[in-house]
């Protein structure tokens, strides 16, 4: 039981003295913000690529905003996304004082790269003749995307963007290369200042373990109710 | 020009693969307010691509077509805006899938029309209720059969207050018992004083409802004339051939 009063001694040492656990809240808060941030808006911009790309396919008018997407697809997915951070921090957004506000443009614009693939997918998946039936009853095709496919597109495709609601949990972690101060940076500072190099790592692991392990269950649950419903 | 014409083509061609195929090959046609016109023919005589053309569907590759005098063929159009005037009822329905019957029926009068959705809802099940489907308007299309569907299909385009239909093959995706309830509303609507046109292999339909018959080959018309005329002393030895194959 010695070892036991031991560890308990350190846990309150390294988490409780100074109210240090308040620091891994905030981080976990922030950790919470950005995933969510960004995958709203890589949802956003995968969308507008994905459509972009799609009536690009046959209309010649659309080739220049189909080059220029092509281009933000090569570099964001040719370069690692902890240089997209360091990038953004120290030379676009260099002036801004908001970090968090940056890692989310970062991982959202970074996001938005993979997503756009999935989207465009969900949208070819869709019946050539629901463009039909739209254009047919005076939708242009623009309105028919909006009103007609995208939802059955989004419908098609919730549970990729589940996962990659998951991927952007944990990539997140990197916030803390440009001073963000995410639940794993937060437990990074507590274990440079307590000296204890297990405790607040390990409890990090278990936090993003959880979250993950619970996520993919709601997703399970939900993507059986999208299967009931549609028989 | 008549004043009664709705839509009248001049040397329509469709062409694919450079000229290869040519779906459609110079087809004069003009459709009257109040006629209903039955296209029939050979699977791949370009039945589809004539009726899918006239609302631009397909984009022609030479030639005109002129809706209500105005030449839709003409780029600087807004074509949206001429097909809310031209209904149209595929084979396989194309209800959307995640709206309800009542969603699907409004959605383009009320974005379309600017219509109230009260307005829109109210004109939506009076037209269910002809059509004996008043009690489904909250229903799913999934949770609908074949007939069923394709009367839903009907009335959502009713619903945009065409001045023309448009219909391709709306009976050759259901099963056999069903047929007759979607075409006893097609005739209905054809009493109504509805101008249609209609591609399909019911030759008894055609017979008792067309005003017009064409019979069209390899991207032409071939005969037209009225129901008699075409069924019972066709002319033309390709159209003799067709009907002694289907009748
Ligand atoms: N998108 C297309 N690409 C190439 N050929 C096509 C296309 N659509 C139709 N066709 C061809 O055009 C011809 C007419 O087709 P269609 O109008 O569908 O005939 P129908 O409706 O009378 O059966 C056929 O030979 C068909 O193969
Ligand atoms: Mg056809």
């Amino acid at each position: 039981m010695e070892w036991f009063n031991k560890w308990t001694n350190t846990l309150y040492n390294t988490f409780i003295v100074d109210d240090r656990y308040k620091t891994l809240i905030t981080g976990f808060e922030k950790t919470i913000l950005i995933t969510l941030g960004a995958l709203a808006l890589g949802v956003v911009i995968g969308t507008i690529v994905a459509v972009i790309k799609v009536f690009a396919d046959g209309n010649k008018k659309l080739r220049p905003l189909d080059f220029l997407c092509n281009i933000y697809l090569t570099i964001i997915r040719g370069t690692p996304v902890v240089v997209q951070l360091l990038i953004s921090f120290f030379i676009i957004f260099v002036s801004s004082k908001d970090g968090t506000v940056v890692a989310i443009i970062t991982f959202g614009v970074n996001s938005g790269a993979y997503v756009a693939e999935t989207i465009r997918s969900g949208i070819m998946a869709v019946d050539s003749g629901q463009m039909e039936a739209g254009r047919a009853l005076g939708f242009s095709k623009l309105r028919t995307m909006q009103y007609i496919i995208l939802p059955q597109a989004f419908k098609n495709i919730l549970p990729a963007i589940g996962n990659e609601m998951i991927a952007l949990l944990k990539e997140t972690s990197v916030a803390g290369y440009v001073a963000v101060m995410d639940i794993t940076k937060a437990a990074n500072q507590i274990k440079n200042t307590t000296y204890d190099h297990i405790n607040p790592i390990l409890l990090v692991a278990l936090v993003y373990l959880a979250l993950v392990m619970g996520l993919t269950k709601l997703l399970s649950v939900f993507e059986r109710r999208l299967r009931k419903s549609e028989r | 020009m008549n004043d009664n014409v709705i839509i009248r083509t001049e040397g329509l061609c469709k062409y694919y693969r450079g000229g290869a195929i040519r779906a459609l090959d110079g087809v004069d046609v003009e459709i009257q307010k109040g006629e209903v016109v039955v296209v029939i023919g050979p699977s791949g005589s370009g039945k589809s691509t004539l009726l899918r053309s006239l609302n631009l569907l397909e984009i022609p590759t030479k030639g005109h077509i002129f809706f209500e005098d105005v030449d839709i063929t003409n780029p600087k159009l807004d074509v949206n805006l001429y097909r809310r005037k031209m209904g149209m009822v595929f084979q396989h329905f194309n209800l959307f899938p995640h709206m309800t019957v009542l969603r699907n029926m409004t959605i383009a009068p009320i974005k379309l029309l600017k219509k109230t959705p009260e307005e829109a809802e109210t004109k939506a099940r009076e037209l269910l209720k002809l059509v004996g489907l008043e009690d489904r308007a909250e229903a799913y299309p999934s949770q609908l059969s074949g007939g069923q569907k394709q009367r839903v299909a009907i009335v959502r385009s009713l619903c945009m207050e065409p001045d023309v239909m448009l219909f391709d093959e709306p009976t050759s995706a259901l099963d056999p018992e069903m047929v007759g309830e979607v075409l006893d509303v097609m005739k209905n609507l054809a009493e109504s004083g509805m101008t249609m046109a209609v591609v399909t292999h019911e030759m008894g339909f055609a017979r008792e409802v067309a005003t017009r018959v064409i019979f069209m080959d390899e991207g032409q018309i071939i005969e037209e004339g009225t129901p008699q005329e075409i069924f019972d002393n066709p002319q033309n030895p390709r159209t003799q051939s067709f009907l002694s194959k289907v009748l």
